[in-house]
């Protein structure tokens, strides 16, 4: 796929991104032809879907789809999903409330289920949880150039501007954990970054969108529980860098994963 | 050349090659050591890959010499914030000077016989780097120059200096040249440091006639010319540290009596972070694009991951920094520079706002 048609299908899924969600945008997808896309070209196709769904704020049970084409199964199923704290849930696929902090999510606890293709899935939900921080990102400067106060824009205050900073560094740092994630440790340190970044958007976000981020009418909160909901999905960012801590104490020392 | 021949000829070039630093850890050591390593490197051809054949270089790629750097960084060969200076320098003159006296100078620094050094802050310009008032003047075919800079790594070593003076007012009013440090009217004070190593002096400048051919670019140049390096620091050099820092991170996982998987994961995290956007950055740079204010994300990122590491080194090596004269101790203090050189980390995130996130002035 060349950089024209990657831009193509970006402009294609935002669109079907932007007026269908849950159920629905899983059989947009569908017709869009995203079963063979995954099939026969995931490290196009999945960045590419996942980031959308941060960034326009859809929901789609595609990371069953993720798990079960990394494990060689059909797409039409369920599995369950390690979760932090040694939970586990299931991306139901049909629409409904669900019990999680971010209700649009149809997760249900399940018990204790067979090991999944964490990499695969861990690289999906990281490119989802960057395209949520972003989202993050744009409202916060939105906000930020319009709202005025003391008879200046917010964003001509330097505590105001170094916080959206600090979020773009943490989000392009993950961005390129991201990119070059290509095994299961690099992986796995790509959803710690991301979701380390997508926590920091949110803290930053939040703050200076102030009383107006905090309503409900404002599209902030959804963001920042999906962010969180995310976090925990496959492993939370404080558990895998637990995890990354422990694997290079054992190895006695710390792989470099990229070279030039 | 290309990376792979390139790196593996090296590696076996260096596995039969010991350049081992002695015992002398001092400065004039380090600068010692610098020198041994560049003149070995040069005369066996690897200093020269990378570089245009008008400075006396072989050419090829420039992300050899990031793998020349992260060579010498990975096995403690030599100091990598000085060894990294000539990143910022050859290119400069390579940009600026006129052709003859980069021909001529250049590769005095590649092949280790001369030290430099940058004259660019000064007592009042720090931050504020465009508010400099060292004053070039012209004066028949020289230039004299008055005024005072600070912060100058190495200038008690160098042989030439690179000098930003003001010769008008504003941003277009600042002149670079390329001094002589023997030119009568110099004065180089070392500054003690906080971590011990005086690697900074006080340089003062009282009426140095300079000649005008050693002038960098033209008269109003001087500022374009500071922002043009910043991409090289940004790029091999950051690589270079990066790969340094690893090796300290392996060091305090050999070392640690007291060994905590978050705190580790964490360090770990923050330099895997730094080196995948560094990576990405010599992606770019190679493709040929023109590096920007996008590189102050890679200095936040750096300087973040290396404060966060010596902060561990701290915490799972209780007191040894403080109650013993270990290399952590020097290395400790020195991370602690991370985000005030080169651009402090609140300039990073002025430029970030103002250029990345179109925030506007503030």
């Amino acid at each position: 796929m060349d950089a024209a048609e990657r831009d193509l299908l970006t402009e294609t899924l935002r669109k079907t991104m932007t007026a269908a969600s849950g159920q629905a945008l899983e059989a947009a997808l569908d017709e869009l032809g995203w079963p063979d896309l995954l099939a026969e070209e995931p490290e196009t196709a999945v960045p590419a879907v996942f980031l959308l769904l941060g960034e326009t704020g859809a929901h789609a049970p595609l990371l069953n789809h993720v798990l079960l084409a990394a494990a060689g199964r059909p797409l039409g199923d369920t599995l369950p999903l390690p979760y932090a704290g040694g939970s586990w849930v299931v991306w139901n696929r049909a629409d409904g409330p669900g019990a999680a902090l971010d209700g649009d999510l149809p997760l249900r606890p399940v018990a204790e289920g067979e090991a999944v293709p964490l990499a695969a899935g861990r690289r999906a939900l990281g490119w989802w949880l960057l395209g949520t921080g972003r989202a993050m990102l744009a409202l916060a400067r939105t906000h930020v150039l319009d709202r005025t106060q003391f008879g200046r824009p917010l964003a001509s205050f330097q505590a105001v501007r170094h916080r959206l900073a600090e979020t773009l560094v943490a989000l392009d740092g993950a961005e390129a954990t991201l990119v070059a994630a290509d095994d299961d440790l690099g992986s796995l340190l790509a959803k710690a970054a991301a979701g380390q970044a997508a926590l920091t958007a949110a803290r930053h976000c939040q703050q200076v969108l102030g009383g107006i981020g905090f309503t409900a009418e404002h599209d902030l909160h959804r963001h920042i529980r999906r962010a969180l909901v995310l976090d925990g999905l496959l492993g939370s960012a404080r558990e895998l860098t637990r995890e990354a801590g422990a694997l290079i104490r054992e190895q006695g020392t710390a792989p470099r994963l990229v070279q030039l | 050349m290309n990376v792979t021949e390139f790196r593996s000829g090296l590696r076996d070039w260096l596995d039969r090659n010991d350049l081992t630093p002695g015992p002398d850890h001092s400065l004039d050591g380090q600068v010692a050591q610098l020198a041994r390593v560049r003149r070995a490197l040069y005369e066996a051809g690897w200093m020269r890959y990378g570089w245009p054949a008008a400075i006396g270089g072989f050419g090829g790629p420039a992300v050899l010499r990031a793998v020349l750097g992260e060579e010498v960084a990975t096995r403690d060969l030599a100091e990598p914030g000085i060894y990294s200076m000539i990143e910022v320098l050859a290119p400069t003159l390579t940009s600026y000077a006129p052709p003859a006296l980069a021909a001529e100078m250049v590769p005095r620094l590649l092949n280790g016989s001369e030290q430099w050094c940058q004259g660019f802050s000064e007592p009042g310009s720090g931050s504020d780097l465009a508010s400099l008032t060292t004053r070039a003047v012209p004066r028949g075919d020289n230039w004299v120059i008055t005024g005072q800079k600070v912060w100058t790594s190495l200038a008690q070593y160098a042989a030439r200096c690179v000098l930003l003076t003001r010769t008008a007012p504003g941003h277009g009013g600042i002149t670079a040249f390329l001094v002589d440090m023997d030119t009568p009217g110099i004065t180089v004070r070392p500054l003690r440091t906080m971590h011990g190593v005086d690697e900074f002096a006080e340089v003062f400048f009282d009426d140095v006639a300079v000649p005008g051919d050693r002038m960098l670019g033209r008269p109003g140049d001087g500022w374009q010319l500071a922002m043009d390096l910043l991409p090289h620091e940004r790029s091999t050099c950051f690589w270079h540290r990066i790969a340094h820092l690893y090796t300290r991170l392996d060091r305090l996982l050999a070392e640690t009596a007291d060994p905590d998987d978050a705190d580790l994961g964490a360090a770990y995290l923050a330099l895997h972070t730094a080196r995948c956007r560094s990576h990405a950055t010599q992606r770019r740079l190679a493709d040929g694009a023109h590096l920007g204010p996008e590189t102050s994300v890679d200095k936040v990122l750096l300087a973040s991951a290396e404060q966060r590491l010596f902060d561990t080194a701290r915490d799972l090596l209780p007191g040894v920094m403080e109650l013993t004269d270990s290399p952590w101790r020097t290395e400790f203090l020195y991370s602690r520079a991370a985000t005030i050189y080169g651009g402090t980390a609140e300039i990073q995130r002025n430029i970030i706002a103002r250029r990345l996130l179109g925030l506007g002035r503030d």
